[in-house]
């Protein structure tokens, strides 16, 4: 289930003087109180991914160059447009299971329009983002208006989506893009590359939803407690939709990234990403059952899975054992971030 | 040795429970008589959780002792206090509600006919021959599913249980929250019954009433010591109890009905031709200032009236008119707030408040359109609202940016109140404003609530606190079957005769 892409491994021109291995927090952490243990456990999913940064790169000192930095950062991007993408509905405590497969199939149709109807990527683009937002869209009526169990619902609307990828592609990959469309997703300035920007502006986005906006604090009070969000005068339905819609938007995007940065689309293209997506945010302090988590907590479980993803390929580790040791990874920082639950809510 | 044995059946001694350096319990000594119901009162935060623990086993005491009839109970640990005939019966009643009557009262305990571990077989008749016998008499049927229990039933059924599971002294926390009064009268009724074969109760409510009403004997706790202990309260009065519950003589708030005056500045309401599920009312007006009191049995148009007015109930006829305007019913709480009509709901939890958000976040949860600009929080505005909600109301916190959910009872439901007193209402519709928080906080709510009503606020209490009733609203409305049925004003709002109108029917039963 690792995501498919290999990281392109440029070899390193830099010396190990440039290193800068330490992600900043960008976005300012929920309300904490200022006990020390208490910071520790708030904070653990940036101490557990000092430490994973420390071990990699006493393992392989390429693990601290600049190169492997940006590197981190494109892989972490279309990983963590999806993690935004499945924490706005798990915000308001449902959850979207078509994300993955909205990603591959919503850039199937952008790239068609544009390689087979020979349209623009200007226009291709939009339609296939336009497509994914049109499916969370979708799912938020179907979700609300029909009351239908979001769990299921959405594994439904995956599997439809699945397949028709695989209708649409005919089994082959689409590779032919114009350059306009694989531009972002191959572009560097001064050796850095665009796509993270994307990523970034979205999670400032999201900071600031959620942080600042009344449409934030609906989604925290709906997914906290449904019927007083109701009594309180919020339009609990219209803000689920709204949090599907918004979380297909993402997906979308995410599709047309990973497409450009792939340069193709295969016939299954976004599946492994799914189990990931929903690993990142809930590492990162969103709640699975509704109305906790911010934007910090899911960049930081977002480098998390990045940093063992790219960390484990670049320690030499056997490739038989790369999955596992990952999978334990990520079962020791769930682990840890229970306990912490525990600990708070105590 | 043998005269404690058969005359108490539970006993501590000098019981101290100390969190950190805060003495949340200190020296606490009570005896509890064989076959009695002993009532414990105070306010929260005074003990009466921490005793309640100590008593069922939930956790140990620092110092001191208890004693189970006569015997000293040597360590501290549910299991044995159950074992000896020590349960604890809690608020909220612990029943599964897709099973029998039967299977839950023997809730694993259910007799086996065959087979090992999880290979256990259950004897389904000798399971329902047990319920049977175990029910008879209490008007339970063992082959109902659980969830077609009233709320009284699920009560006598975690009462039963307990019993069954060989309970001599049952606590009772709250076991009244949420009821009727019919249905609080006939939960008295039968545990009365009990007592008469030998049961003990420990009772724990916030009403004075009640405990003068069902117990023998009282204890009262304040700040964590004994406030007072009552072997025989026949001759106690409420005020008696609420001065030792408070520590002092509690001013109890009563309306000045006689300075009434009109509100140049306000309008009153008018509701015409309402017809929703389960109320159809032809006409009724308020004035502004006034406050409107509504009674009656569960189902009989009170509280749907309410719900009607706000959206939550939704009306498929009539208007409300406002001054020089004229609505239609809201259909959503939004449509409500928007024309200055606010809500609180009586069940804080189930839709009151949002325990993961903060104080402050809570309080600008329904006017969040008043202190933001394009859907922008203005940071500024909403600290100006928070502050003087939280301030006004003395919210007992430390800072606004406490998660609610860590609050008592009774300083939640005054974030609530401030949540719809934020959204400036002119028409405010309390139900049940007071229920499960103390004596305190309560005529502190009524003070708050009657000096709204002098700057012109409308308000309607929906409530079956008689008590309440009588000393804080100018009219009384009575409900029967949809429709209110009749009214009281002034001097002629009389607790017998309210109790008599609205729920005289069911009282007779």
């Amino acid at each position: 289930m690792q995501p498919r892409s290999e990281f392109p491994a440029h070899p390193s021109p830099s010396n190990a003087a440039t290193m800068s291995p330490q992600p900043a927090a960008p976005v300012a952490a929920t309300p904490r109180s200022k006990t020390g243990v208490q910071w520790l456990f708030q904070n653990v999913v940036w101490l557990w991914l000092a430490a994973l940064i420390v071990i990699f790169g006493v393992l392989n000192p390429f693990f601290f160059t600049l190169s492997n930095l940006q590197n981190v950062l494109v892989q972490a991007t279309v990983l963590g447009l999806l993690a935004l993408a499945v924490s706005l509905p798990l915000m308001v405590a449902e959850i979207d299971l078509s994300i993955a497969s909205n990603m591959g199939f919503s850039a199937a149709i952008g790239a068609i329009v544009t390689t087979r109807l020979g349209l623009s990527p200007a226009i291709g683009v939009p339609v296939g983002i336009a497509a994914a937002t049109a499916i969370g869209f979708f799912n938020g009526l179907c979700v609300t208006r029909l009351r239908m169990v979001s769990l299921i619902q959405t594994l439904a609307v995956m599997i439809v989506l699945q397949g028709s990828l695989l209708a649409v592609t005919q089994g082959n990959t689409i590779s032919d893009m114009p350059n306009l469309y694989i531009w972002i997703g191959q572009t560097t300035l001064g050796n850095w590359p665009v796509m993270p920007v994307v990523f970034l502006i979205a999670l400032l986005g999201m900071g600031f939803l959620l942080r600042k906006t009344v449409l934030g604090r609906s989604l925290y009070a709906t997914g906290g407690n449904a019927l007083a969000a109701n009594s309180a005068g919020i339009r609990v339905n219209r803000v689920k939709i709204i949090a599907f819609t918004l979380s297909g938007l993402l997906s979308g995007v995410a599709g047309y990234l990973l497409a450009a940065w792939q340069m193709a689309i295969t016939s299954d293209q976004g599946e492994g990403f799914l189990l990931y997506a929903i690993a990142a945010p809930i590492i990162g302090g969103v709640s699975v059952f509704g109305g906790r988590g911010g934007a910090a907590g899911i960049l930081g479980g977002v480098l998390l899975l990045t940093v063992i993803h790219v960390g484990l390929a670049i320690t030499e580790v056997p490739s038989f054992y790369v999955q596992m040791i990952g999978g334990i990874l990520i079962f020791i920082a769930v682990a840890v971030d229970a306990i912490r639950v525990n600990f708070v809510s105590q | 040795m043998a005269d404690s044995s058969t005359e108490y059946i539970l006993r501590t001694h000098n019981l101290v429970k100390r969190y950190k350096n805060v003495a949340a319990l200190d020296h606490v000594s009570i005896n509890i008589r064989r076959s009695t119901i002993h009532g414990l009162l105070g306010e929260n935060g005074a003990g009466k959780s921490t005793l309640v623990s100590l008593i069922s086993g939930l956790t140990a005491p620092t110092e001191g002792t208890i004693t189970f009839a006569g015997e000293q109970v040597q360590g501290f640990d549910v299991k044995q206090m159950e074992a000896l005939g020590v349960f604890l019966v809690t608020q909220e009643p612990m029943i599964v509600e897709s099973m029998s009557v039967a299977d839950n009262l023997m809730l694993g305990r259910w007799p086996v006919k065959r087979g090992r571990g999880l290979m256990k077989t259950v004897d389904q008749r000798a399971l329902l021959a047990n319920a049977v016998a175990a029910l008879e008499g209490t008007g339970l049927d063992p082959r109902m599913p659980a969830r077609t229990l009233s709320a009284v039933a699920k009560r006598k059924l975690n009462i039963l249980r307990a019993l069954h599971s060989g309970g001599k002294l049952l606590i009772l926390d709250e076991p009244t929250a949420a009821l009727t009064l019919a249905d609080r009268d006939h939960l008295f009724g039968f545990m009365r019954s009990l007592k008469a074969q030998g049961v003990s109760f420990v009772f724990i409510s916030h009403y004075n009433e009640e405990i003068l009403g069902i117990c023998d004997a009282v204890s009262v706790l304040r700040n964590g010591r004994l406030a007072g202990e009552m072997d025989d309260i026949s001759s106690i009065t409420s005020d008696n109890l609420s001065e030792l519950v408070i520590g002092r003589d509690v001013p109890l708030f009563y309306r000045d009905r006689a300075t009434r005056h009109a509100h140049a500045t306000s309008e009153g309401w008018r509701v015409e031709g309402l017809v929703a599920p389960n109320i159809a009312v032809g006409n009724f007006t308020i004035a502004p200032g006034e406050i409107v009191g509504f009674a009656g049995l569960p189902g009989s148009g009170a509280k749907e009236f309410g719900l009607s007015l706000f959206g939550l109930n939704r009306a498929k006829q009539g208007h409300i008119t406002h001054g020089a305007q004229r609505y239609g019913f809201a259909q959503h709480p939004e449509d409500a707030f928007a024309r200055g009509i606010a809500y609180l709901s009586d069940d804080r939890h189930r839709d009151g408040l949002v325990g993961l958000q903060s104080i402050a976040q809570n309080i600008t949860l329904s006017s969040l359109g008043k202190v933001s600009r394009a859907g922008v929080i203005d940071a500024f505005a909403e600290k100006q609202v928070v502050k003087r909600y939280f301030d006004h109301l003395r919210v007992k916190a430390v800072a606004p940016s406490v998660l609610l959910g860590t609050l008592s009872g009774g300083n939640q439901q005054k974030v609530c109140l401030g949540r719809v007193l934020a959204t400036d209402p002119k028409l405010l519709i309390l139900d049940e404003p007071t229920r499960g928080i103390d004596v305190g906080v309560k005529e502190e709510v009524h003070r708050i609530i009657d000096a709204l009503t002098r700057e012109g606020l409308s308000v309607i209490v929906i409530t079956s606190d008689l008590d309440e009733m009588v000393r804080m609203v100018d009219r009384v409305c009575i409900f029967v079957g949809g429709q209110i049925e009749q009214e009281f004003t002034g001097a002629d709002i009389d607790k017998d005769a309210i109790l008599q109108a609205a729920f005289g029917t069911a009282l007779a039963n």
